[in-house]
């Protein structure tokens, strides 16, 4: 079973297009499901860590995966 | 007798000279000695804090690399509409350059010189606005249109062109002609124009032109 609900690939994209798209996919998502999200662009990392502190949901995790950047956000309930 | 300045404030003083230098003259019209004799420093007190003029160069750019929060900021406060977030992401770009020209001049001096690495910087700054308007117009434009992709690709484009051109009219050259509009008005129109050009108006906006996840 997949540690995550959704995925977003936002591959190539430049800020804040993933964080626009996260924020979309997370707006269909339940309180409490988790989304995963790859991203190419290394600002994505502060990015993200933003968009969690401001929204609330939760950045699970944050780390590095063949060369891109690969987040866990779970909606906040 | 003169106030000796800390490290941090050294640095911050090499930088903001150097800052200005590069705006009126580019990087390869400035020398090192140049910026160390503006700030009254011999050129190996400045090599303590940078080692090289592209590296003293590149710090000035990372200065006007903070837009990112406002951006983030920007798309949490303002919902996911295709006009709400390009309106604010704009405006969020033209004030860091109302407060600041000299990361204009150094663009337009950039665009000159050919610098790779410079050029890769500023390009990555459009590319935020250039990859929202492909990614938007690619969901929402039927995809009957004829010449569909092209229409996309010159879309971001005139948008980089137009917002440059009102920043360089309004911060660099004030012209009188448009002396009663204010930076923010012209490039609210100018954004309010763009949607037109692309057939999008405020009510079909509403409806459906959304960023999908």
């Amino acid at each position: 079973m997949s540690d995550f609900d959704s995925e977003l690939d936002a591959s190539g994209l430049n800020c804040p297009l993933p964080i626009l798209r996260a924020k979309k996919a997370i707006s269909a998502m339940e309180a409490g499901q988790t989304l995963r999200i790859i991203a190419t662009d290394p600002g994505s990392v502060k990015d993200f860590e933003a968009f969690c502190k401001q929204t609330g949901n939760e950045l699970k995790s944050s780390g590095e995966e063949n060369g891109k950047f690969v987040f866990l956000i779970q909606k906040a309930a | 007798m003169q106030h000796r300045l800390s490290g941090p404030e050294r640095r911050e003083s090499i930088l903001s000279a150097a800052q200005g230098l590069f705006a009126s003259k580019g990087f390869h019209g400035v020398s090192v000695d140049e910026i160390a004799r503006a700030v009254d420093v011999s050129p190996a007190i400045l090599y303590r804090h940078f080692d090289s003029k592209q590296t003293l160069y590149n710090a000035v750019l990372e200065k006007f690399s903070c837009q990112r929060q406002s951006y983030v900021d920007t798309i949490v406060n303002h919902g996911t509409r295709f006009e709400d977030a390009l309106a604010g992401m704009t405006q969020v770009y033209i004030s860091g350059i109302a407060e600041n020209p000299d990361i204009l001049k150094i663009e337009l001096h950039s665009l000159l010189e050919g610098n790779p690495a410079t050029q890769a910087f500023f390009q990555n700054r459009w590319k935020s606005f250039t990859d929202y308007i492909e990614f938007g117009l690619n969901e929402y434009l039927p995809y009957d249109i004829p010449n569909r992709e092209k229409i996309i690709l010159s879309a971001g484009l005139m948008f980089q062109g137009m917002i440059r051109e009102v920043l360089i009219q309004k911060c660099l050259q004030p012209q009188d002609r448009l002396v009663d509009l204010s930076l923010y008005e012209l490039s609210h129109e100018l954004v309010t124009l763009f949607l037109h050009s692309i057939g999008i108006n405020k009510t079909q906006l509403s409806r459906k032109a959304r960023i999908s996840g």
